[in-house]
């Protein structure tokens, strides 16, 4: 019987969301295009050649390595991109995706990824075309919601205020922000300006937040109200207590 | 505003807090229809920052332009919000007017909103209040500030001028 992966537990939607994170099978919601999202990544202008590190490795003369022969690079690696990064803030307000889930999404689905977790934001490092790859897939796809997320590589601070009077998140960059329903994006993730105004699509509902986010919340689906995770997280914990205990002999 | 210095009374202080930021619009209609209220000796706006330029990373330097920071207009007083309006602290002389101030936070927000009762602007002079204004002489040891309504409404270490909205109640003007 083939292997089939069991991403999370528990029975309710934020239980089901989270899956969806974990095994990439999300749901594409919007399109950007390869321009606009370097614009908005802002490591390199749009339609300019990938500045690189060190020459590509066919070039480099690899040593003799039984593990370079096994694992094959990544595009970027292969082409000696640089390492550049990329960095999202959820709203604690039914964001789709947490920092975790992040971390998660990446770390499961992409690969030469150095996934960052913090409380409020989520860092990954990548090179740079790889980065682009992944990026692309987080900002398109229902785990990011632009109102209630944020591409932010510096100044994130927003997570876990209020939500602003149109149900966006607060950007004290004002990078992004609601303009005829849609929201829009006219400065790169560092907050310097960009030549474009790229559309970032519609934000979704609040009761569609509700449904499709990755937070249990006592104001939606309540963690205790999944007894699976619980019992999941519990006995992790335990465990993790049981193989840290040492007696000495 | 009535002009009565809030250390001689003991006025009552209220913390207004709305389920989300307020725009610029919001926050002129709520400080408004508290302004109007009867009893309202002063108010405090909190929120967040809304900078002038990128204060770090690789974008320092280039102009934020927040469309929020925007020119507001309150009792005939005009000032720039500096902030995305959070919270506001509301100090009133007695008990009657609180639900004056309840009420004109119905009037102006369109969503639900917190009103607590307690002790959030400083009432009495502190040392860093001694400090910047000094005493009044050798043998008066009171605070050498003309209005002591004004302690507590600014950073001891910011300029007053662009932090603080004095408005002249009718039978002063």
């Amino acid at each position: 019987m083939a292997y089939k992966p069991q991403y999370y537990p528990g029975n309710t939607s934020v239980a089901k969301n989270r899956r969806k994170h974990m095994s990439d099978d999300v749901e594409k919601l919007r399109d950007i295009s390869d321009e606009d999202l370097t614009a908005i990544l802002g490591h390199r202008a749009p339609g300019s050649d990938y500045p690189s590190t060190h020459p590509p490795l066919t070039e480099m003369g690899e040593p003799d390595c039984p593990v370079r022969e096994v694992v094959e690079p990544t595009p970027g690696a292969a082409a000696g991109d640089r390492v550049r990064y990329s960095q999202f803030a959820d709203s604690m307000y039914n964001a789709p995706a947490v920092p975790y889930w992040r971390s998660y999404h990446a770390a499961i689905n992409f690969r030469g990824v150095d996934p960052g977790t913090l409380s409020g934001r989520q860092v990954n490092e990548m090179r740079e075309r790889d980065l682009e790859e992944y990026t692309k897939r987080q900002a398109e796809t229902e785990i990011t919601d632009w109102g209630l997320a944020g591409l932010r590589g510096c100044t994130v601070h927003g997570h876990s205020l209020r939500l602003q009077e149109d149900g966006t998140m607060f950007d004290m960059l004002d990078r992004r922000r609601l303009e005829g329903g849609v929201i829009v994006m006219d400065k790169d993730q560092v907050g310097v300006p960009i030549d474009r105004k790229v559309n970032l699509g519609k934000p979704i509902s609040e009761s569609e937040a509700a449904k499709r986010t990755t937070i249990y919340r006592v104001d939606n689906v309540p963690f205790r109200s999944d007894k699976e995770v619980v019992e999941h997280v519990q006995r992790v914990w335990e465990l993790r207590t049981k193989y840290g205990f040492q007696p000495k002999a | 505003m009535v002009k009565t210095a809030s250390v001689t009374d003991k006025p009552i202080q209220l913390r207004v807090f709305p389920y989300r930021m307020l725009q610029p619009q919001t926050a002129e209609k709520i400080l408004n229809e508290i302004d109007q209220v009867k009893g309202v000796i002063r108010m405090l706006v909190s929120g967040k920052n809304l900078p002038r330029k990128v204060t770090c990373g690789p974008g320092t330097g280039a102009d934020v332009n927040h469309p929020d920071r925007l020119i507001i207009h309150v009792g005939g007083c005009a000032f720039e919000l500096h902030v995305i309006v959070g919270d506001i602290y509301v100090e009133v002389d007695d008990e009657s007017a609180i639900e004056g101030v309840r009420t004109a936070c119905e009037r102006a927000l369109p969503f639900p909103f917190e009103l607590k009762r307690g002790h959030f602007i400083k009432r009495k002079p502190t040392l860093t209040d001694y400090g910047k204004y000094g005493f009044k002489s050798k043998i008066d040891e009171s605070i050498n500030l003309e209005d002591e309504r004004m302690l507590g409404l600014t950073d001891p270490h910011a300029k007053l001028e662009t932090n603080l909205c004095i408005v002249k109640s009718e039978e002063n003007s």
